[in-house]
């Protein structure tokens, strides 16, 4: 089928406005929000029905015509984007089908952003837990395709821990249902296998996610550093301490004065090394005897000062200053690469020493911001491509993050997915057995490999597979 | 490896009597590279493996021909990494829940996976058949747990999926794909898991249940909304009590947890829902040592607000079993349901029953039971089936019966 | 990330107002943090028609990657409501306004302006024109012409809504204002549609701030602000007016400047960065704009001082322009909490643009009204009989909008609201 009669065949389906065939204005669905890929689609369509969805799916499998889902493109792997192919805009489905709030769960489209579905549920005093610093951006669906964390993912788990159920539109057009909120099933745990899939098994049709109660009381904290290092020491001893907080968020010196610069200026010390950001939540009785504890820890490990949030405006101040560190970098230098893995947590203080040396020998600033608590470090570079120098520098700095991650017994990836960014890292990682192991977990979604292709696994790990013949 | 000690099998049998020589005997593989072999092996040779670790699992699922040999893992033994600061730990498929418990405790930490049976039941038996208890709800299920995992797959191939770490989403998940599959996509040899600290304090407390189901149903409402952060909160029914010396009704066991203060509070609350005492901790340990030898246990689940109905039908449905006991995870909404061996006749009428209420999922029951649940035959289970043991060698039957 | 980085490419389209924007386009991460906050993304659902989305059309044009004569990067561009939502959602402070601007003005010097952009600015930029039109429009208003057309179809009807919906809907009484004058002198921008349409407001908001001890001073000479023709890109006009306008304001020798329009307000703190390029009057324009403020900040910093009761029922639905271009939030609030016994209910996402935009309603009319109708929706939950909101165009837009949706509800000047309080504390 031309270029032209797919979308002719696919405005049938949705209507014109909700087909872009220009390539002028397929330019904007070139990047999602890492911009260092640019993968232009052929077509874009939207479909704001779940009818029109499965109707756009059936169309694409019977032209063998391949697809990129994208929620909202706030994705940091380059994992939404298509080259030449055709984009499937998700970002129309954005109903919430159903909540049940006494067994706390909701049913929502793929295209329902993370926050409006806490403030759907919010009369009801309960909300969705994992929330990337993107939520109020993010879709759900792309939460799922991402397995995405956040600073609260440390006590309540992430994407993968709070998805019930699934309804599914595979690549060829079936439709099936994974998992069950009505009581457990026998049988493979497909839903876990689909979280996090990066859009290679197939589109979510609806969710069934978990609900969680607001918590009864809520003491966020910010202690403040004179070295990286002994933040990074604090943070083991506060988990090797057995308090699990709700969250255990670091920021560094560069980071704290981006914030500062911006908007979203929450009072962070600006001659502070480091920060913690960390916040306890439960129940009110008690709950000082942590929030004391965890002073004490952060004090004796050289804290100059812990505050505490009076209020709940504090608190969300505090907090949008690190949802919004990211984007902030963005006033550093005319450029950034946002990094994303994960070390033992025991680690922390040696790797963040060997980080900052990798930037010192590559004469860049390192700006670190991540979840501390859970090991899983944003070393961001802020720089200038137009300096090709600096850009090779950048390239050799981000290899030697990576590797000393590795290294420490890491992961490349604890949130943002391996896309297409983290793609040539896999092998070292993964033996190729285990990556064609993977191969043959997508093929049974997607034989034909037509859901988001090229991304995750290098092709070249996946062996043909051909069943031997039967001994019996 | 292929020889057999002799020892502890007496329920079990090598390869039926028309299997090739060397699979006549239990395989006994010292290691994944062992495990792999023997693997490939039988797959070359069409030979059924039935996995073993401690071999508590092994009366429960669909039936396994008995000409599967057996592949004993149970010598894969040991813990590998700990690190406590990290709590995370690495270990073996063969070392048991008992082993963990106690290199975490001294760190006042604790792999909280309380399955009921021994605690000498292994880490791998416990991640494959999915198995936990009444501290699921609170801190996690086997595949909430499980960041690592090797397995070696039906063509005898080791492949290692997630890591080390707490946090990871690199490649697609065969962690996931494996924890649950009851050992029908790989053996698993070894695996990494997340610890989680003990609580600094605990007590645990049993609320008197009402009998009739509308009140049940508000009692166990109030105490998922109730402000309590409880570890475990577990219906049990008054056989159950009276097994333990324990006369009265049903009851709430509601284990709390947290500081000293959070306790405490905690403590007053429970005793303002109703008639409420303090249980000394071992009654989780009586609850998991509930099955008696021989027992059929089957799970019936639905949404949490539908228990105490679940409960009553339960009972009604029981009513005239001699010895039967139910307990139910409210907060997970499964009620599990532990019939006598005694009554083996009327456990598949009962079964079929039960499945005409709610999701029904059987652990340990007589063939004709099975007959009654759904097996796991979808499109795309069969694909992974396909995909991960195209021979069918790896406990071939116990998720779906032969073709 | 494995050898992907951007590396930049020369400029396509030099000296243009856009390239010379470049920079701030650079500070764009792509983050997406600005879709939510976008009314025309939230209405069309389209990446082409969000903050971001525009970031990348201006680059292509820069970089030769899109030229400007396509059409659509015009229609895209077209269609930004100006409102700068998306600044107070940008971490990383993307001047937003200002980019938007400047590539209107690339544009523009590239293709004519609509016909009918074309004639509204031409209005606006002649005194005598606008006169003309405005006393027109008090004509329609007061015969009931205004009225009785509000209910036609299409985008004449609404225009005559609009026209209806800046008719006072309390009653004023007039009273005189005393104050000691000790917080200074203060000149008050009477513009072009205020004094035409909200002649009234003017009034009110010179014998406020008597009351709460400014001195009010005039300053002949002044007029539009050229906020309009900065925004559709017509910088040239806008820079004239501006001139006009700081010319008049420093012979009044009055201390601060008032602003009871917001989108007026946000034009004259930037008339530096409109006339950056002007040596005469750069330095000129910086001091006169840093001495510009929105009503409602001279009020709150005074208090202000308390009027009479006035038990009616009221929402605040905050304009862009205040919110989003002057980050002011809270002072409003404070005018409207001085008046004793007002049930202020608060209007869910009422820092959300209504679609009006100045002359938005009459270019993009199907955008402008997906744009409008949550409002509406959000207003009506709020069970209020008005809607307060310190910007002419928003009035209007959403004035003309609940009329003919058949609501009772009307909208109204904060600044009204005081001054009816205080004539009844007066009275």
């Amino acid at each position: 089928m031309s270029h032209d009669a797919l979308g002719a065949a696919l405005a049938a389906i949705v209507g014109e406005r909700q087909v872009l065939v220009r390539p002028s204005e397929l330019l904007v669905y070139a990047t999602d929000g890492l911009p260092g890929y640019r993968k232009q689609p052929g077509i874009a369509v939207f479909p704001r029905t779940r009818d029109e969805l499965v109707q756009v799916v059936r169309l694409l499998a019977r032209e063998g015509v391949p697809f990129v889902p994208r929620g909202a493109g706030t994705g940091l792997s380059g994992g939404a984007l298509a080259d030449g192919s055709v984009l499937l805009g998700l970002n129309r489905l954005t109903r919430v089908l159903s909540v049940d709030a006494e067994n706390r769960l909701a049913v929502v489209e793929p295209g329902v952003v993370n926050v409006h579905l806490t403030r759907a549920v919010a009369p009801y005093g309960l909300h969705y837990a994992p929330d990337p610093s993107s939520q109020a951006a993010c879709t759900i669906g792309g939460n799922v395709a991402e397995n995405a964390g956040g600073p609260h993912c440390l006590k309540y788990g992430v994407t993968l821990n709070h998805v019930v159920a699934l309804t599914v539109i595979l690549p060829d057009g079936d439709i099936v249902t994974l998992g069950s909120a009505d009581g457990e099933r026998d049988g493979y745990d497909l839903v876990g296998c689909f979280v996090g899939s990066e859009g290679c098994f197939g589109v979510a049709l609806d969710a069934t996610v978990r609900l969680t109660r607001n918590p009864q009381a809520v003491r966020t904290l910010l202690a403040d550093f004179t070295s990286m290092d002994a933040a990074a020491r604090a943070t083991s001893a506060i988990i090797a301490a057995g308090i699990v907080p709700a969250a255990l968020e670091m920021m560094d010196q560069a980071t704290i004065r981006a914030v500062e610069a911006s908007i979203y200026a929450a009072g962070y010390p600006t001659d502070a090394a480091a920060v913690l950001l960390m916040e306890l939540d439960g129940l009110e009785a008690g709950i000082d005897v942590d929030v004391e504890k965890l002073r004490t820890i952060c004090l004796d490990g050289g804290a100059r000062a812990v505050r505490i949030a009076r209020d709940e405006g504090e608190r969300t101040r505090l907090w949008q200053g690190r949802k919004k560190a990211f984007g902030a970098m963005g006033r550093i230098s005319s450029h950034l690469v946002v990094q994303d893995a994960v070390i033992p947590r025991t680690r922390l203080p040696e790797v963040l020493r060997l980080i900052a040396q990798i930037g010192a020998a590559e004469r860049l600033s390192v700006c670190n911001v991540f979840h501390a608590g859970d090991g899983n470090l944003h070393p961001n570079i802020p720089y200038n491509a137009n300096d090709p120098d600096e850009s090779a520098r950048v390239h050799r700095a981000m290899r030697a993050i990576m590797r000393a991650c590795v290294d420490a017994g890491g992961s490349v990836t604890g949130e943002h997915g391996i896309g297409l960014d983290k793609i040539d890292y896999m092998p070292r990682i993964f033996s190729p057995e285990s990556l064609d192991a993977m191969c043959r977990l997508r093929a049974v979604f997607d034989p034909a490999r037509r859901a988001n292709p090229g991304k995750v696994v290098p092709v070249r790990s996946c062996r043909e597979w051909t069943q031997a013949p039967a001994t019996r | 490896m292929r020889e057999s000690d002799g020892s502890g099998d007496k329920m079990l049998s090598g390869g039926g009597p028309g299997a090739p020589a060397a699979f006549r005997s239990p395989l006994r593989p010292r290691d994944t590279a062992d495990v792999a072999d023997a693997v490939r092996d039988a797959a070359a040779l069409g030979v059924p493996l039935r996995i073993r670790g401690a071999g508590h699992w092994l009366d429960a699922g669909r039936p396994v021909p008995a000409s599967a040999c057996v592949l004993d893992v149970s010598a894969l033994r040991g813990i590998t990494e700990y690190n406590p600061g990290d709590l995370t730990l690495t270990a073996g498929a063969g070392t048991t829940l008992a082993e963990i418990d106690e290199a975490t405790r001294a760190n006042g930490q604790w792999l909280p996976l309380d399955p009921a049976g021994a605690t000498t039941a292994t880490l791998g038996a416990t991640l494959a058949t999915a198995s936990c208890g009444p501290l699921a709800s609170a801190l996690g299920l086997p595949r909430d747990l499980a960041l690592g995992l090797e397995f070696v797959d039906g063509r005898g191939i080791v492949v290692r999926g997630g890591g080390r770490v707490v946090k990871n989403v690199a490649g697609f998940d065969l962690v996931r794909l494996t924890v649950g599959a009851w050992g029908t996509l790989g053996v698993i040899t070894e695996a990494t898991v997340r610890l989680r600290a003990r609580p600094e304090a605990e007590c645990t407390m049993a609320l008197d249940a009402p009998r009739e189901t509308g009140t049940l149903a508000l009692l166990l409402r109030a105490l998922r909304e109730a402000p309590l952060t409880p570890i475990a909160t577990e219906l049990v029914d008054a056989t159950f009590r009276a097994g333990n010396g324990d006369r009265g009704s049903d009851a709430v066991l509601v284990r709390l947890a947290g500081n000293a203060a959070s306790v405490a509070a905690q403590r007053r609350h429970v005793e303002s829902l109703g008639t409420a005492r303090e249980l000394p901790a071992s009654a989780w340990d009586r609850l998991a040592a509930a099955d008696p030898d021989g027992a059929f246990t089957v799970r019936i689940s639905h949404r949490p607000s539908r228990v105490a109905d679940l409960w009553h039908a339960i009972a009604t449905a029981t009513a005239e079993i001699e010895g039967a006991v139910r307990h139910a995870s409210i907060e997970r909404g499964v009620v599990r349901l532990i019939v006598p061996a005694t009554a083996h006749e009327v456990v598949a009428p009962l079964v079929r029953c039960l499945a005409s209420h709610a999701s029904v999922l059987g652990e340990r029951l007589p063939r004709a039971a099975w007959e009654a649940l759904p097996a796991v035959t979808d499109r795309l289970s069969r694909g992974v089936r396909a995909a991960f043991d195209p021979h069918q060698i790896l406990n071939p039957g116990l998720l779906a019966p032969m073709a | 990330m494995s050898g992907s980085l951007p590396t930049a490419k020369p400029c396509a389209i030099p000296d243009t107002p856009l390239a010379h924007a470049m920079p701030g386009l650079d500070t764009c991460v792509h983050c997406g943090f600005c879709l939510q906050a976008c009314p025309t993304y939230l209405a069309l659902n389209d990446e082409n028609d969000s903050p971001r989305g525009r970031i990348v059309l201006m680059r292509a044009l820069v970089e030769g990657d899109l030229s400007l004569d396509d059409p659509a990067v015009q229609t895209h561009i077209d269609r930004c409501l100006g409102c700068r939502g998306c600044e107070s959602a940008c971490p990383s402070g993307v001047p937003y306004g200002q980019l938007l601007e400047a590539t209107r003005a690339t544009l523009t010097a590239r293709r004519p302006l609509p016909a009918v952009v074309r004639l509204a600015l031409g209005v606006f930029a002649r005194p005598w024109a606008l006169g003309t039109a405005l006393a027109m429009g008090r004509l329609a208003r007061g015969t009931g012409v205004a009225s009785l057309l509000a209910g036609v179809k299409g985008r004449l009807g609404f225009a005559f809504a609009m026209l209806q919906s800046t008719a006072l809907p309390i009653k004023r009484k007039n009273y005189t204002a005393r104050g000691d004058g000790s917080r200074g002198s203060v000149a008050v921008l009477q513009g072009c549609v205020m004094e035409g349409l909200f002649a009234g407001t003017n009034r009110a908001t010179a014998r406020v701030l008597t009351v709460n001890d400014y001195r009010v001073v005039a300053a002949p000479g002044e007029g539009c602000c050229g906020a309009l023709h900065a925004h559709a890109g017509d910088l040239e006009t806008a820079r004239t007016l501006a001139r006009r306008n700081i010319a008049a304001f420093e012979k009044s020798g009055a201390e601060l400047v008032a602003v009871n329009a917001s989108g007026c307000g946000a034009m004259m703190k930037e008339y530096g960065h409109l006339l950056h390029d002007d040596p005469a009057w750069r330095e000129r324009a910086e001091r006169l704009a840093s001495r510009v403020r929105d009503v409602s900040e001279l009020l709150a910093a005074a208090g202000p001082r308390p009027g009479a009761a006035l038990p009616l029922h009221v929402t605040y639905d905050a304009p862009c322009h205040l919110v989003h271009a002057q980050h002011i939030s809270a002072p409003p609030l404070a005018v409207l909490r001085a008046i004793p016994e007002l049930q202020l209910t608060p209007l869910v996402d009422a820092d959300q643009c209504c679609g009006s935009a100045g002359i938005y309603n009459l270019v993009e009319p199907e955008t402008s009204n997906a744009v409008l109708a949550p409002k509406l929706a959000h207003v009506a939950e709020t069970g209020a009989a008005l809607v307060a909101t310190g910007n002419p165009g928003c009035l209007m837009q959403i004035g003309a909008g609940l009329a003919r949706a058949g609501s009772t509800t009307r909208v109204v000047h904060p600044i009204d609201l005081l001054d009816a309080s205080y004539a009844r504390r007066d009275a």
